[in-house]
């Protein structure tokens, strides 16, 4: 069978990707402009909101990824380009993009759900997942729990009710003076530090239902912060590694719960936060001890990239299922 | 004027009330430190138009759109500190068709529209755990009017 080469544009937020993947499985080129050393000034993101740098960027991106999988243009069998969900101006300048590039080229367009492109990032370096399974999806923008029949048949099982957990790191890092972005830098005071010594909530809410919410764990970490200050005990080290302790319990005993639930034997985590460690190792041994296979993506895999966005496109290439040139760009996270 | 909020289940009442003097195309600026309850005053505006969905933080996104009884716009400024914002395009929405409620306007404030209704959130002793003291005022009369008006039903 003729190999399928796929044009991967990902621009729903702050990073400018491209990336050719062939099959769906194997990454050519994975080019992202990351703007990660500008940002670390601000203690934020710099949003290319303004799509501003969007446009400046993508023609420069997208040349790289052909350059780097030393291919041509026409070379490639398809676009495929994130429309949902994001800042819509920063979508609609990779949706433009692609549409003209596709028409072009006369190749067919892919329109790629962000989420599931995270998801799909899991089948990038693994082959063997055994569907169905649980995804948990947790990034600065997103926490979500989902079910996953096959790949592209998602049911949306839980979300969190108020901040994003990779949110949670960063503001609580930026309160403790740790630095940007937020979950490394947690990460890495936590390793100097002890969970146990201050005690941080784990907010469940209702045991028997997949919703989050962590801006009581967020105030609860501040609030502690100051009152240990004052008290001239403050080692936020200690604090750091509680407040990740706190959270990542949650995230993992809640994916458990949904596995159970759910009776599949598989648990998938994808986003930026599925990078943190401590979830890594704990997500594992919990798996483990309950015979749940747990897979998540090589640490390049979990932010934002343009390989996820081109390997998930293949299922629909497969399927014939092409956008149509007139295909919008959507910022919600509604139908999924 | 002053309002003490003791619970985030005052606050959500408290957003009730502002949402009965607010209207189509009204800006409100929500100013407070992180974890001041910004976003659960927002939450409790949106519940007071009628809008039972999910309301989260717009910290990533900078922009949730909730469809209430009125279309409300919530911003947040936040992760925009330090930059240049003059593309962000939010002339597409201010003071357009929608009520915008905004969190850290103080970021872009160059941009955005002089006149507002102020919602101040200050914590007491920075303890997270203790009442917060919410200032409510008026940029321009419009604004000065609605302010008599929650005065009137506080």
């Amino acid at each position: 069978m003729k190999d399928i080469l796929i044009l991967g544009i990902e621009t729903s937020c702050d990073e400018t990707a491209a990336a050719v993947v062939k099959n769906g499985r194997e990454i050519l080129s994975n080019i992202i402009n990351s703007q990660i050393n500008i940002h670390s000034q601000f203690g934020g993101v710099v949003p290319e909101v303004a799509s501003r740098k969007h446009i400046e960027n993508i023609a420069v991106v997208v040349d790289a990824a052909f350059r780097e999988a030393g291919l041509t243009y026409s070379d490639i069998d398809a676009v495929a380009v994130t429309n949902r969900p994001g800042l819509i101006g920063a979508l609609l300048v990779g949706l433009s993009f692609a549409k003209s590039f596709a028409y072009a080229l006369q190749r067919p367009l892919l329109a790629v759900n962000h989420l599931e492109g995270h998801i799909y990032a899991n089948c990038l370096d693994h082959s063997d997942i055994e569907l169905p399974a649980i995804c948990l999806v947790v990034s600065g923008g997103h926490t979500s729990l989902l079910y996953m029949s096959s790949i592209g048949e998602y049911e949306l099982i839980g979300q969190t009710r108020d901040d994003a957990a990779g949110e949670a790191f960063d503001k609580v890092a930026r309160f403790l003076g740790l630095g940007y972005p937020g979950g490394p830098a947690i990460q890495k005071a936590a390793e100097k530090g002890k969970s146990g010594k201050v005690v941080l909530p784990r907010v469940y809410l209702d045991r028997n239902d997949f919703e989050f919410s962590f801006s009581g764990l967020k105030t609860a970490s501040m609030n502690e912060w100051n009152k240990l200050k004052r008290k001239g005990m403050a080692d936020v080290n200690d604090l750091a590694a509680e407040f990740q302790a706190a959270l990542v319990e949650v995230l993992v005993e809640k994916t458990i719960q949904a596995a159970a639930k759910h009776k599949v034997r598989s648990v998938l985590m994808a986003g930026g936060v599925a990078a943190n460690q401590e979830l890594r190792n704990l997500m594992k041994n919990r798996g483990q001890e309950l015979g749940l296979a747990v897979y998540y993506p090589s640490l390049s895999l979990c932010t934002d990239n343009a390989a996820m966005i081109a390997g998930n496109a293949y299922i629909s290439y497969i399927r014939g299922d092409f956008a149509p040139l007139n295909v919008n760009a959507y910022p919600g996270l509604l139908s999924l | 004027m002053l309002i003490t909020v003791y619970s985030e289940e005052e606050m959500i009442s408290l957003g009730g009330l502002l949402a009965r003097v607010l209207e189509k195309n009204d800006v409100v600026y929500l100013i407070g430190e992180l974890g001041a309850g910004k976003t659960t005053l927002v939450r409790g505006i949106a519940r007071g138009l009628g809008y039972t969905g999910r309301v989260t933080s717009p910290t990533f996104t900078l922009m949730n759109i909730y469809a209430a009884d009125i279309k409300i716009f919530h911003f947040d400024f936040y992760r925009l500190q330090g930059n240049d914002l003059a593309d962000l395009g939010l002339e597409e929405y201010l003071e357009k068709d929608g009520l915008s409620l905004i969190e850290w306007p103080q970021v872009a404030d160059n941009l955005l529209p002089p006149e507002a209704l102020l919602v101040n959130i200050e914590l007491v002793e920075e303890d997270y755990e203790r009442e917060r003291l919410v200032t409510v005022s008026a940029r321009g009369q419009r604004y000065q009017a609605k302010v008599e008006e929650l005065r009137g039903i506080c």
